[in-house]
């Protein structure tokens, strides 16, 4: 089994036991999302159990490519599981990390690792290569991420941070061990709850660190002294060298002018100020590097969302100067274990009702925080600290702020209004909001969760820029959607997949635009676990005629690897299997057509204000033309929604009057197994 | 395009410049990145208003935000030269320059009249 480990780590919390599954036996599925999925399926019996059931499970998994040299491959890790974020149900749901926790698994020979039940006290897993130990972790508990961090390195290497560590009389490394862990935040079962590894790498979304934490697990550190077989060792070199050659940019005569994904310039993804002095910092086996370590030790690792939480209260309170406050701020997100979408969005909701005059000292929502020193590292400690502890009104905020305004009888108004802008399954909003970017909300609503999957913001990224700035952007839309449409297979060469103007939005060309990215990205880059930040790559401004890597890239380097022979359209399918097979489960959750619609301002209230003041472009038609158009000032048509849902139905095979997958569809799929249990529980699709 | 300097604030004016306002009375921009799409930030100070400007990829209505100054703060005389700032940019990002100038300037000016600490909420 080229790529593979050959083994899976199950373990189970409740009766100490651990025990192999052999990933032979999942081959099929390939690895990540799509193992996890099928591990899930036959292992827990009742899906409708709670998130924080010890009969829910967590898999946290790997793909044949973690741990090689494929550019943009090696480090993810796919954690799934009955999440406990989302409401109205707690859906069946995933979320993703990097770092060097997949490799290190992979080289200790492991391909995954499956928790199961609760442990009676809290433990920690010891994985050092074969053996592995549940350790008591009562030292451990009470502890922030990096400590308990820490602490283990400490344990395992026996003599600090630097050096060898002896794994046996043959075995050794220089490397630490690869820790995954919560801290308070997870261990007191907080729904806004991490896991975290090293300094800033968090599986953040679904409530995974609450999760541990009701299993009592605080922590799997692995480490490892082994190598992954390659099937092609010399293909995944020459592979490495084509791609470099033909996609990647010359990053030290960067020119300005220059667009790609997979061999762009340095990454601008950060809401503070960047460090003064800074190196990058790249996962393993990345070619790039997204994340820095700074001389001044705050902020480390740390990119996309975190960086937001506190940046611009830490400059409106020190008169435009970023101040350590931002950076430390983001540090206590890591430290105490807190999604920061909840920790943002709910910042900005709860300072509204300070000044609506709701919330604070002596007022209906009790709440202690000083508001006069947001913008302080004070105030931040204070806040994350509450929602960590559950402290006072803190217990609410521990819930997800969905959560805290449902408690606080606010919850139908404000998700009226948007002042709590969480527009899907009780979730907080990303950033490429439903009714200007809808195929991210469309895949949002219609899957489990915030998708966190950037395929397509280049197509507002490049405009929107480009148009505020006096310029005319480049490529032109028409180019670009014929370039992207392309790649697009097995819909392929469909332009109006690209087409987000107000009349196409809820087409048959946009259901084909959300299937496509749905089956995508839950093989390519959730199974075989392709890294977001640098896959697909459709467009890229060294290639002649502006087409970058994708469709071709993809396939090459997974049978290098592996020695398969998979075509992308084989991938494709398999997405779509995956994709069907999560339905399943979300139908067995209790899933139906009826609850999949958006929060009401969705349906109420314009996006970005009247749209006299154009923020937001995206490629579209007007009177038969291609333009870059304006999309902010408008908000969706539910009735027009609900028959977008129906086409997009239709298209996957499901019923239409209950969104539940029928039985020719899976049996075509090779999920008759799916199928019969379905049908036995009266939840198949006619 | 040069601007000339505004002139000195009154004492009433520079208190309403650094206080807080209440939530009805609040001003909506984003600050947009390629990988986090549009953030959605809620302004209750005009420090915050300038905070934003300077963001590298800030969006805020000029004209909503004229008006806010006019109407909230009751700064007639940077609402003016607010307009004529948007009327003057030749593109969304002069505009956004020239008035993030203006309103530091006018910050500035009515922090060195020392009402800061004791007016913020």
């Amino acid at each position: 089994m080229n790529g593979y480990a050959g083994k899976i780590l199950r373990i189970d919390l409740t009766d100490r036991r651990i025990s192999t599954i052999y990933t032979k036996d999942y081959e099929q599925w390939v690895g990540g999302h799509g193992m996890g999925s099928a591990i899930f399926w036959d292992l827990v019996k009742d899906k409708a159990v709670s998130g924080f059931d010890p009969r829910n499970i967590v898999t946290v998994m790997t793909s044949p490519l973690s741990g090689t040299l494929v550019p943009g491959a090696s480090s993810r890790t796919e954690v799934q599981g009955i999440g406990v974020q989302s409401s109205p149900i707690e859906w069946f749901t995933r979320s993703n990390f990097g770092g060097r926790f997949a490799p290190m698994l992979k080289y200790a020979g492991w391909d995954g690792v499956v928790i199961e039940g609760k442990a009676d006290k809290p433990v920690w897993v010891d994985i050092r290569n074969e053996d592995v130990k549940i350790k008591d972790a009562r030292h451990l508990w009470g502890l922030d991420t990096w400590k308990a961090q820490q602490e283990i390195w400490k344990e395992v290497s026996g003599h600090g941070f630097s050096g060898w560590v002896e794994l046996d009389s043959e075995r050794r490394t220089t490397q630490r061990p690869a820790v995954l862990t919560v801290g308070p935040a997870g261990e007191n079962l907080s729904r806004t709850a991490c896991l975290i590894h090293d300094a800033g790498n968090a599986s953040g979304q679904g409530g995974f660190g609450g999760i541990w934490g009701s299993k009592n697990l605080k922590a799997i550190s692995v480490i490892g002294t082994g190598s992954i077989q390659i099937a092609d060792p010399k293909g995944l070199m020459e592979a490495r060298l084509w791609a470099q050659a033909k996609y990647s940019m010359d990053l030290k005569n960067i020119d300005a002018s220059w667009f790609a994904r997979f061999g762009r310039k340095r990454p601008q993804n950060r809401f503070w100020d960047p460090h003064e002095s800074a190196r990058l910092q790249a996962c393993i086996g990345c070619h790039l590097g997204c994340k820095e370590r700074s001389d001044t030790g705050y902020g480390n690792e740390s990119t996309c969302e975190e960086t937001a939480f506190y940046a611009g209260y830490d400059k409106a309170k020190h008169g435009g100067k970023q101040t350590s406050a931002a950076y430390i701020a983001t540090d206590l997100l890591q430290k105490y274990g807190i999604n920061s979408y909840e920790a943002t969005r709910g910042l900005t909701y709860i300072r509204a009702l300070q000044r609506m005059g709701v919330l604070g000292r002596g007022k209906r929502l009790e709440c202690d925080l000083d508001f006069r020193k947001l913008g302080e590292t004070e105030f931040a400690d204070a806040f994350l600290n509450m929602i960590a502890y559950r402290k006072g009104i803190g217990d609410d905020f521990a819930e997800g702020f969905f959560r805290a305004a449902k408690r606080w009888g606010r919850l139908e108004e404000d998700l009226k209004t948007g002042i709590l802008p969480y527009s899907y399954w009780g979730l907080p909003e990303h950033g490429y909001d439903p009714r200007a970017e809808v195929e991210w909300g469309f895949g949002s609503i219609l899957g489990d969760r915030d998708i966190n999957e950037h395929d397509f913001n280049f197509l507002f990224w490049w405009p929107s820029g480009a148009i505020w700035a006096g310029k005319t952007p480049q490529p032109p839309a028409e180019q670009v959607v014929k370039i992207v449409a392309e790649k697009l297979i097995p819909y392929e060469n469909n332009p109006l997949m690209l087409d987000f103007s107000t009349d196409n939005i809820y087409s048959d060309h946009i259901a084909k635009l959300v299937a496509w990215h749905r089956h995508y990205t839950r093989f390519w880059k959730q199974s075989v676990l392709y890294c977001d930040h640098r896959w697909p790559e459709f467009i890229n401004s060294k290639v002649p005629g502006y087409k970058g890597l994708t469709g071709e890239g993809e396939p090459r380097f997974f049978n290098v690897v592996t020695g398969k022979k998979f075509s992308f359209v084989d991938g494709m399918e398999l997405g779509k299997k995956i994709w069907n097979l999560d339905n399943a489960i979300w139908t067995l959750q209790g899933r139906h057509r009826d609850m999949v619609h958006f929060s009401d301002y969705i349906y109420n209230v314009l996006f970005a204000g009247s749209g006299n003041y154009a923020i937001y472009y995206l490629p579209g038609r007007e009177k038969g033309w291609w333009d870059y158009i304006c999309v902010n000032g408008r908000h969706l048509d539910k009735a027009k929604f609900e028959e977008f849902k129906t086409r997009f139905y239709n298209l996957e095979g499901w019923d239409s009057r209950t969104g539940w997958p029928k039985k020719g569809t899976l049996e075509s799929l090779g999920l008759k197994f799916v199928a019969d249990e379905l049908e036995k529980k009266r939840k198949i699709g006619v | 395009m040069s601007m000339a300097k505004l002139g000195d604030p009154s004492h009433e004016l520079a208190m309403r410049v650094l206080t807080e306002v209440d939530f009805e009375l609040r001003l909506n921009g984003f600050i947009l990145r390629e990988r986090a799409g549009a953030l959605p930030v809620t302004m209750y100070s005009f420090e915050e208003i300038v905070s934003l400007l300077n963001d590298p990829y800030p969006r805020v209505d000029f004209n909503e935000l004229e008006g806010w100054v006019r109407e909230t703060v009751g700064d007639a005389e940077l609402a003016e030269r607010i307009a004529e700032a948007i009327r003057k940019g030749n593109n969304d990002q002069d505009r956004t320059y020239l008035i993030r100038d203006l309103m530091e300037e006018r910050l500035s000016q009515c922090k060195m009249e020392g009402y800061y600490e004791e007016n913020i909420a």
